[in-house]
């Protein structure tokens, strides 16, 4: 028989074991190392134990000494997928973490001082049809048309204007159903919620802190861990959930980094919860500042505040101050400082290391993407879970998905920074003149032009979440689908209205945000 | 912002051109639509392969065609996969049919658990074929009456109101400022002005040629390069499934109309010798279909063999895209740099799942073993060595078959991934065996109707191949 070839010879052989016998041993489980307790790490060593308890024994370092970074509170609705795989009780984990429902992200003065718009986590229009809404609402503002903002034919961005909840109705026929939603929550909480759940699949916690990283002499792989104390822990697998200090990856392994700060420019984040003074908002905001941003997480004990913010452009004790002066309470601790690079390992699976989280790489909270990565190089190393001698084609697998993810996140945070108008600011100048990589630019030009968005099957954000940000951020495209000039003005009007008055009454019919909460999943009162 | 496109001109003559001209005359309908209509051209596949995947009936929807009007008057039947014969030697035929095998269990997908628990038992993968189990959602094609097809989009498209203008084209006429095709000029000397020219000529392109630009060829990959087509008696039980026969030198096809009966071959000249009748295909597309105002659409574009029969599929894929995405009549290079990377890829994946088949296939003759030893397109080698190693098949924008169709063909060729994914350890046996019997009736439970041989009947036809 013929021997294929496939690629690189020495990578398959296409023939050689494809058509012949089948690997029937029985697999030995693989030692997997989590290093860090933190968000990634009981996340991972969850999934691991629930998905593949009979490929893998997971012993998981973590130092009490060393805190967790614990900022990413914002999450975006794919983690209710990671929770269902887990059978995790929704209300269970919202009371225990002290969560909240978010239907989107509020953007405050991002284009220019005094704009709003929402990000939902759902369409705009019903999402039926052949044209997309916002070719229509093109077509009506273009014409002369009264228009509402584009966000008030979004059953998400109406319901999170109005404070309001429901789930989605799962008709969908149903305007109801023409959204998703994720939570707010303390990302402090969560990770040991996932402690008790990982160690009930049988997880081991060592207690202990890092001091060396032992390399096999001949591979280069990691062969152990040393800790303080002495104690030396072998395994098969390292998975690197150190955080920003990528304890495995960039400092055992070298791992290159690359920087993309030339376009994320913002290096720093101070941080601080204050007390709750205005509404429980179903939503995140994030409001525009001088030289970065702020986040707002309102959670059901307190809210979480943030200004990310480039040195470059201000200094940490100016930060700090603007931070204070600008939050809705008093503060319920000391604002602390965040130091960080945007960019990534250049590969985020090397030898037989596998970062999760912060050690393979950062992207500013902006859309609320840290816990979705983290879920991204988990799903990835699920699927292409390995025996004990690695395949690269496993590998390189896992390293091309990573890189997809960020790359396209990066892109879409980007176009927050770049598609502005303000020149109020020094920082605002260099974001809005910066160039900007080339899948960007198409982006933005074919956007420009007539509205139409990269179309991709994969990947976190789908179309209507960049229709949302460009039209938030005033790319206005020039011209329209040619199909949206078919039904005569009037009549679309006549319907644009309908719709938004519908949605409007919908929405009043749902409940109050906070009251859903009290009912649903109220964290129990502190003792 | 220019003004928008206004005039259409459609050159062409078969159902490629009478459907583009339907489609955009019906989702568009400020335009005017012209066709250049003449006879399509032997070589030109899509205007007259009669088999069609199950995306046709998505298309007749959006431009308002019924089920009625597409197979009950226009004489269409309907299949449901292909049976592929003689493909990988020792092994028995499998079929490839639409829609999904199996159940996923617990998240796992099925062919995993097939591979662990059925695979060792003698139960081959296409035993659950959407076909082959009762109650499973079975996805389906049309076999089309070509002559009663094309005279319905004809009609159809006049009805919508397209103009019809018959006549040979004798010259194309660029402007000299931008490189635009200005007018079409007829034989008569009379001139068709338009703002968007769409070529459904056949492989000749004949308008779109005009306007330059390379074509990518993929005989590195797909050796056959002759199609035979001949017809037969109709088949008024119609069938359910094609088949696809390997010879010696490509395979051969048999489709068994309710109207009429498609058979033919495709093979490489380089591999057997040619007996006459036989018409020459240069496999592989253009760089880019869409050039300036002309767009490419069907075998203009992309010239691919019959197997799996995607000819029409990419010409409606094609239709599609132009509707969506329809610039003004400035026709800005960024649009169509879109256009053109959404087409290509979508041809390239299909270039990639063709190859697939004779990589994999099984035979000893000198073309078999010179078409398993290709050096994959790199989309494909990367496909085939995830799959190798755990039965994983990454996913491609513009994809157009299922995983499941991938599977059918390489586990019916026997080949199959050095190990089982562990997430399916996860998923006890007795666990799939109550959702397969829950959802879909009883495992490997064929219909009993039994495929007839065509084997006969078809040698019979091939001798009065024209």
């Amino acid at each position: 028989m013929a021997v294929v070839a496939v690629g690189k010879p020495a990578e398959i052989c296409v023939s050689a074991f494809c058509f012949g016998k089948r690997d029937v041993r029985e697999q030995p489980r693989l030692n997997v190392v989590v290093v860090g307790g933190g968000t990634a790490g009981w996340m991972t060593a969850a999934a691991l134990g629930k998905l593949l308890p009979t490929r893998c024994n997971v012993t998981l370092v973590e130092s009490e000494a060393i805190g967790i970074v614990g900022v990413g509170e914002a999450t975006l609705p794919h983690i209710r997928g990671f929770n269902d795989r887990l059978g995790i009780d929704e209300a269970e984990f919202m009371a225990a973490t002290r969560a909240t429902f978010k239907l989107g992200i509020e953007f405050q003065d991002w284009a220019r001082l005094g704009d709003s718009y929402i990000h939902p986590f759902g369409t705009f229009g019903s999402g039926q049809g052949d044209v997309p809404f916002h070719q229509y609402w093109c077509r009506l503002r273009k014409e002369g048309a009264t228009m509402s903002a584009l966000g008030d034919y979004s059953m998400a961005v109406t319901m999170a204007n109005m404070n309001r909840f429901a789930r989605p109705d799962p008709d969908p026929a149903r305007i109801e159903s023409t959204f998703n939603y994720a939570y707010q929550f303390d990302a402090t909480l969560f990770a040991p919620f996932l402690r008790g759940i990982a160690e009930t699949l049988g997880a081991s916690r060592i207690e202990g802190r890092i001091v060396n990283v032992e390399l096999d002499g001949e591979s280069g792989d990691i062969a152990a861990l040393q800790l303080e104390d002495g104690r030396r822990i072998e395994g098969d697998l390292f998975v690197d959930c150190s955080g920003f200090v990528s304890l495995l990856m960039g400092k055992a392994l070298g791992e290159p980094f690359e920087d993309w700060s030339h376009w994320l420019p913002c290096d720093r984040a101070v941080a601080m919860p204050c007390r709750t003074e205005t509404a429980v908002t179903p939503y995140t905001s994030a409001i525009a500042m001088p030289a970065g941003w702020r986040w707002r997480i309102p959670l059901q004990h307190r809210t979480g505040n943030g200004y990310v913010y480039s040195s470059s452009f201000i200094s940490d004790d100016d930060a700090r101050s603007a931070l204070v002066g600008a939050v809705e309470g008093d503060g319920i601790a000391e604002p602390r400082v965040l130091r960080f690079k945007a960019g990534r390992r250049t590969r985020s699976w090397v030898r037989n290391c596998v970062a999760v989280g912060l050690s393979s790489g950062f992207l500013e909270p902006l859309e609320s993407t840290s816990i979705y990565l983290i879920q991204a190089a988990i799903s990835g190393l699920v699927e292409l879970f390995p025996e004990k001698v690695i395949s690269p084609v496993d590998r390189n697998e896992f390293n091309r998905l990573i890189d997809m993810e960020y790359d396209r996140i990066r892109d879409f945070l980007i176009l927050h920074y770049h598609a502005t108008e303000r020149a109020d600011a020094p920082f605002w100048d260099y974001v809005r003149t910066m160039s900007v990589p080339d899948t960007l630019q198409e982006k933005l030009e074919l956007f420009r032009r007539r509205g139409r968005v990269v179309k991709y099957r994969e990947g976190v954000f789908l179309d209507a979440s960049w229709v949302a940000v460009y039209i938030g951020q005033r790319v206005i495209p020039e011209g329209h689908d040619i199909r949206a000039d078919l039904p005569p003005l009037d009549v679309l009007a006549r319907s644009a209205e309908t719709l938004r008055a519908d949605i409007s009454a919908k929405a009043a019919l749902m409940s109050d945000h906070r009251s859903h909460i009290e009912a649903y999943c109220p964290m129990a009162v502190a003792a | 912002m220019a003004r928008a496109i206004k005039t259409v001109a459609i050159a062409g003559g078969g159902i490629t051109a009478w459907s583009a001209a339907a489609a955009l005359k019906r989702r568009i309908r400020a335009l005017e639509v012209v066709v250049i209509s003449s006879a399509p051209p032997p070589d030109a596949l899509t205007d007259r392969i009669s088999n069609t995947l199950p995306s046709i009936a998505e298309f007749h929807s959006d431009i308002g065609l019924s089920d009625e009007d597409t197979i009950v008057h226009a004489g269409s039947s309907i299949r449901a996969g292909t049976t592929f014969r003689g493909w990988a030697a020792g092994l028995p035929d499998y079929t490839h049919a639409y829609g999904a095998y199996g159940v996923p269990v617990g998240g796992v997908p099925f062919h995993q658990l097939w591979l662990r628990d059925y695979h060792s038992r003698g139960q081959p993968f296409d035993s659950f074929s959407p076909v082959a189990v009762r109650g499973s959602q079975v996805g389906h094609g049309l076999r089309l009456s070509i002559p009663t097809y094309r005279q319905l989009m004809h009609d159809y498209s006049l009805h919508l109101g397209v103009a019809e203008r018959g006549g040979q084209i004798a010259d194309v006429g660029i402007r000299g400022s931008d490189g635009f095709i200005e007018a079409l000029v007829l034989e008569g000397g009379q001139r068709v002005e338009a703002d968007l020219f769409i070529d459904c000529t056949g492989p000749a392109a004949r308008v779109r040629s005009s306007v330059g630009g390379p074509f990518e060829q993929w005989n590195r990959w797909l050796l056959c390069d002759r199609v035979i087509i001949g017809a037969g008696e109709a088949y008024p039980e119609s069938p359910l499934l094609d088949e696809v026969i390997a010879t010696e030198a490509g395979w051969d096809w048999l489709s068994p109309g309710r109207s009429a009966t498609e058979a033919g071959s495709v093979f490489s000249s380089a591999h057997r010798a040619e007996s006459g009748g036989a018409t020459f295909i240069r496999q592989g597309r253009l760089a880019e279909p869409w050039l300036r105002n002309c767009v490419a659409i069907g075998d203009a574009a992309v010239m691919v063999e019959p197997l799996e029969w995607t000819n029409l599929h990419l010409a409606h894929s094609q239709i599609d895209r132009l509707v969506a995405m329809m610039p003004d009549a400035q026709i800005a290079p960024i649009e169509v740099a879109e256009y053109n990377r959404q087409c290509n890829a979508e041809a390239d994946r299909i270039r990639d799942f063709l190859c697939m088949h004779y990589l994999t296939a099984r035979r000893g003759e000198p073309f078999w073993r010179d078409a398993a030893a290709v050096e994959p397109p790199p989309s494909l080698a990367h496909s085939l060595s995830l799959f190798s190693e755990r039965g994983r098949l990454p996913y491609y924008e513009e994809e157009t078959f299922a995983r499941d169709s991938w599977l059918a063909v390489l586990f019916g060729h026997g080949f199959r991934p050095r190990r089982i994914d562990p997430l399916a350890d996860a998923v006890p046996p007795e666990q799939v065996e109550r959702a397969l019997a829950s959802h879909m009736g009883q495992p490997g439970d064929r219909f009993s109707s039994g495929q007839p041989s065509y084997r006969g009947s078809f040698l019979q036809m091939g001798q009065n191949a024209q």
